[in-house]
Formats: C-alpha cells, structure tokens, sequence
C-alpha cells in the first residue's frame, strides 16, 4: 500500500507511522507518540493521552457538549440515590433503635404444662430436662404460681403470688438488693406495696398466714409474662406439690432460642408435654416487622430511581439522535459496532456513577446529621448494613442508568452507517 | 495498521476497487433500482468523477464503493478480492484499513481537535497515529490549528481536517462525496489540489459531484443517469 504524503521516504509495506522531522527524540524511538509530558514538547498538548481510554475520553467528552442536560439527569441519580439510602438507613437506624430498647426481651424461655394433657404441674423429669437444657446457657428457676388476696392494715389486694428461692434471678430490688436465696417472709411488688402502704419489715396476710416483709421490688422493665409488680414472692416450701413453671434466664437471646429448641426435642417428641414460650419470637417478629418496614421504604424510594432512569433513557434518546450523524462517521471510518456500543453505555453509567456518588455522600452526610441532631447514637448509625446501604445504592444508581441507556445506545450503535449519514 | 481482512493486497496490477455487474434495489411499496448492472474500475492514481442528476444513484454506487452497502447483485473486489459476502465486522475492518471517505459536511466530531479528528479511525486500533495525524495535518496548511475544534475553523479548514482523517490509515481509496459543495471556488480549487496530489502519490480517487470543477480535475468522467452508466465515458488528463 503506497505512503502519500509529502517528505517522500514512503515506507510500503511498514504499518508504523514514519518518524516526523521535528519530532522529539522520544518519539523517534518508537517509546511513545510524542505526547509525554516529560519528554519534550509534545506537538499537540490536547491530543495526549485522548486515545490511551478512548472510550472514557470520547463518552466525558459528548457530556459535557451540553452540561446543563447532563447535570440534569445526573441530579436525577442522585436524587433516587439520595432517597433510597436514607430510607434505607433511617430503617436500619429506627430497627437497632426500637431492638435496643426492648432489652434482654429476648433471653427467657417459659416452660409450663400442656393444660391439654391435663396436668397442672411439670414433672420431676421435665424439670430435670429443662435444667439440662438451660446448663451452660444461663440459670434455671422453678417457680411456682397462684393467685391469693394480700391484706396488711385494714386493707387487701388481689396480687400474684410466686414461690421463689432465688428471686434475684428474675426481679430487681426497688432500693436495697433482694436476697439471693429466698428461705422465708416475703418480697413485695411495687404496686401491692402502695395498695396496701407497707415498709420494709412490715407485716402482710397472705390467705391466713403472717409473713414479715423481707425485701420490695422495683417494677420490672422487661416483656414477659412473669412481672413482679403486682406481685409477692413466697419461698419455694410455702408451696406444696410440682412447679407451675420453670423459667431459664439464658445469657443470650441465641441461648434461649438453642435451649427452647433442646426442650421441645426432648419433652415434645411425640405428644405436646409442655408449653415452651419463648420470647425470642417475638423479638423474631418485631424483627419482621421492621424488616418488611424497611423493604416497603426502599422499594417507595426506588419509585424515584426509576423516574431518574426515565430521565436518563429520555437524554440517551435524545443524545443518540442528535448525534446520528457523527456515529454513521465513526462507523464509516472503520470504528466497530460494539465500541460505539460501549462508548453510549460508558456516557450512561458515567451519568449514573457520577449521579451515585454524591448521591451516596448526601445520604451519609445525613445520616451523620441524625447523629448530630437528635438522640440517636452513633453505633445504631456506623452500622456494616448502612455501608451496604451506600455501596447499593451507588451501584444501584449506575445499574438503573445504564439499563435506561441501553436500548438507545443498541439502536444507535447497530444503525446501518448508511441511514445515519443520512442524517 | 494490521491487514487482516484481505489475504493478499497492494497488487498494483490489480484495480484498487472495482464494481461487477453490481445492481443495487431499494425494497419498498415499489422496489426502485438505485443501480443497474454497473461496471467500474479503479486503479490507484486514477480520478474518477461520478457525475449526474439528483436521484441518479451517485450516492448509492459511493456507498457501494466504500463498503457502506452490499449490492443486490454483483461483486464488489477491493484490492482485486471479492468482498462482497464479508460480515459485518469485516466490512467494518475493511473500511478502516483500506478505505478513506470525505463528505460534503465534513462531518468532523465537534468534541475532538483537529489532530484528534485525524487520528479518529486509529482510536481502537493498535498503535498511535498522532504523529502521522501531525503531519498529514502540516501538509494540508494546518499545522498552526492541531488543537482547535471544528468550530474554530472555516470550511476549508474543517474539509483539510477530514482529507487528512481520510488518509490517517493510507487508504488504497479515497472517496469523496460532493467534496467542494460546501465550498467557495478558490476553497475548492484548493481542496481539489489536494485531493489531485493525494491521487497522484497512488491512491485511488472517487468523487461524487455536481461541480464542473471537480471533473476539471479528474481523469475520468463517469455520468450516471436513473442508475445506469451512459454510454463512452469522457476520458482526459489534466
């Protein structure tokens, strides 16, 4: 193939461009085009280093053609990017919130009679078997349970009445700490005590019975069945024939559900012996709860992604239009389909990527502002799932973009070169 | 530049491109015949100014020549190889290696400099071309505009930009469509120059026109009339 142009030492058959007089000396070794910034001055400044990311050069380029349309569709990633995560965050933040205040909810496992087998106590072996279960996880307390009528001074209450040795397992003493072994008199709840206006070291009825006031107990902060505030706690010998319950008081949340478990395999094979209330379920439901909470606030802010794509399918339309012509060139010169292809793809998702990011930085800027503006910590908001939440999002963000840039740039890119010069 | 797509090349003996029998329809409500039964050679050195009426199938036989189309019968040889039945791909491979086109608009990306316009074709390719752009762009008077963009260039200057992209890859053929139509006369007289001078280093030269000037400049002149040759082609050397 012959050479054409002027300085005449045509080079047939020889692919590599000839060296040009007045070309620096880097270039005239065959290291680089002339365009290192170090060596020497490189006869086109703007032309350096356009082609070494042809693509990323050519697509930032016909971006900033028309800025403010570009801008527009990027604030509009940002935008459903911004929503998504803060929803998304404020979710996790409102979840670990709620979770920390309810506790150690989930640490006890109740363990009763089935009333439909027909028994009002547990059996020695099944207490036995519940000890088994609870060994290692937390302390096991048998308890048992009645109603009765407390009287002190004139007056009576109705009140729960429990048969407790160690009582300080469960309850909390209101000023003083209640005994750990409870051998005789009784411990008080909040509410008999005011009913009835009885001190420490007072004396109380309980159906004929005297019994000096050994201890009084704060009112319970914890969920479960076995409250102590409109209570009095017996020692266990007060009490005759088999225990109405036994409560394990696991050290975890993850050991009561491990003990629920080994109970019901070993008591409830075959028939129903015993009722194991557990109430880690509830935590796993208020945990659902919150979690489909936190889905129906993404899935509300991905409406807004959505219409930013929208917007993004709108400008690649419109783009790729106005540009038919200069892609039937590209083409025609001898630029292959899949690298138009990927030049509209990369337009789209540097509009997603660029509109992601600040996205994600707004929405972790105000997350930190919910830190700083109200009483929520620190450590419900630097969570691994909130990061998750920026990184999904951003990407995302670029995902929404490039789908919605995907069908115009495949249209443009398999025009035929001569439709598109048409113009 | 790799050659790739053609096994054999730069045969001087044979044509650099070449239409056989090729007939060109335009399927429709009515099928139109673009071109019927078209004979053309093209040797490089050679100037051909394809001339004619609107509608007359300039246009078509252009995109024929440059591998923009495929013929609806014929055969189509570049470098005396039948590339008629090349995939899409390979066409595209094709045009990048054998083939340089300039067009009546320009067509210059408006983002890129002149340099950068240049070396447009070889921006996939291996290897880098803007030294060879730099020159080409020197040859053609423009070597104190390499970093402007189309817009600050007249339109003379922005069709030098585009003969030079035509040539980046030293095509076999350069193909012109309406190359001075957007053109004064002494821009064009220029333009045409060039292009001559181009023709005479070894390329093969086809231009699309309706300008009595372009054939002052060509070696041959070819009239198409409703997609048929007519008759004896004037033949003359400027």
């Amino acid at each position: 193939m012959s050479s054409s142009h002027k300085s005449g030492d045509t080079e047939r058959g020889d692919d590599r461009p000839r060296p040009v007089p007045g070309t620096t000396a880097a270039t005239r070794d065959g290291t680089d085009d002339g365009l290192r910034a170090d060596g020497g001055t490189p006869r086109s400044g703007l032309s350096s280093g356009l082609w070494r990311f042809p693509t990323l050069a050519l697509a930032w380029r016909n971006l900033r053609r028309n800025r403010l349309r570009s801008l527009l569709a990027a604030l509009g990633i940002c935008i459903g990017v911004f929503v998504v995560v803060v929803l998304g965050v404020f979710g996790t933040v409102l979840q670990l919130s709620a979770s920390q205040e309810l506790g150690d909810i989930g640490n006890q496992v109740i363990v009763s009679p089935n009333p439909e087998t027909g028994a009002e106590a547990l059996s020695s072996r099944q207490i036995e078997a519940v000890e088994r279960a609870g060994a290692g996880r937390g302390t096991v307390v048998p308890i048992y349970t009645d109603n009765a009528v407390v009287s002190a001074t004139g007056s009576s209450t109705p009140a729960q009445v429990y048969g407790i040795d160690q009582p300080a397992v469960l309850f909390e003493g209101k000023a003083e700490p209640l005994p750990r072994r409870h051998r005789g008199g009784v411990l008080v709840g909040e509410s008999v005590a005011t009913s009835l206006d009885v001190q420490l070291g007072g004396r109380v009825e309980v159906g004929s019975e005297q019994y000096r006031v050994v201890g009084l107990m704060a009112p319970g902060e914890d969920i479960t069945p076995i409250q102590p505030d409109n209570a009095i706690v017996l020692a266990e010998r007060e009490f005759s024939g088999g225990f109405d319950q036994v409560v394990i008081a696991a050290e975890s949340p993850e050991g009561a559900t491990a003990a629920a478990e080994e109970i019901r395999a070993t008591l409830n094979v075959r028939v129903e012996q015993v009722d194991v209330f557990e109430l880690s379920e509830i935590l796993e439901t208020i945990a659902e709860f919150f979690s489909l909470l936190n889905r129906f606030l993404i899935a509300l802010g991905s409406v807004s992604l959505i219409v930013a794509g929208v917007s993004i399918f709108n400008l690649m339309l419109m783009s790729t239009t106005e540009r038919r012509g200069e892609i039937g060139v590209m083409r025609a010169v001898g630029i292959h389909r899949g690298s138009v292809l990927k030049l509209l793809l990369v337009e789209a998702a540097l509009l997603g990527a660029v509109g992601g990011f600040f996205g994600a930085v707004l929405s972790g800027l105000a997350a930190l502002a919910l830190w700083a503006f109200s009483s929520i910590g620190l450590d419900v908001v630097l969570v691994p799932r909130n990061a998750w939440f920026l990184v999904g999002g951003f990407l995302f963000g670029v995902a929404v973009a490039l789908v919605s840039g995907a069908w115009p740039a495949w249209q443009a890119a398999n025009e035929r070169p001569v439709e598109a010069l048409r113009g | 530049m790799s050659r790739k797509v053609l096994s054999e090349h730069g045969r001087q003996d044979k044509p650099a491109v070449s239409l056989t029998g090729v007939t060109k329809e335009y399927e429709g409500a009515e099928t139109v015949r673009a071109l019927v039964d078209v004979e053309l050679q093209v040797r490089r050195s050679e100037f051909i100014a394809v001339v004619g009426p609107s509608g007359s199938g300039k246009s078509t036989m252009l995109n024929l020549l440059g591998l923009l189309d495929g013929p609806t019968d014929g055969t189509i040889r570049l470098e005396g190889e039948d590339v008629t039945g090349l995939s899409r791909a390979e066409l595209t491979e094709a045009r990048r290696e054998y083939i340089g086109f300039v067009f009546q608009d320009f067509h210059l990306l408006p983002t890129l400099t002149a340099v950068e316009n240049v070396t447009l074709p070889t921006a996939y390719a291996d290897g880098r071309y803007v030294d060879r752009a730099v020159d080409l762009l020197e040859r053609v008077g423009l070597g104190d505009r390499l970093d402007h963009t189309p817009d600050q260039l007249s339109g003379g200057q922005k069709q030098r930009v585009a003969i030079a992209r035509a040539l980046i890859n030293e095509p076999a053929v350069l193909l012109a469509d309406e190359p001075t139509g957007n053109l004064d006369r002494d821009t064009g007289t220029q333009i045409l120059e060039e292009v001559r001078d181009i023709c005479d280093r070894g390329v093969a030269v086809v231009a699309v026109t309706h300008d009595e000037l372009v054939t002052e400049y060509a070696d041959q002149r070819v009239q198409l009339v409703d997609g048929r040759m007519q008759g004896d082609t004037d033949e003359f050397v400027t």
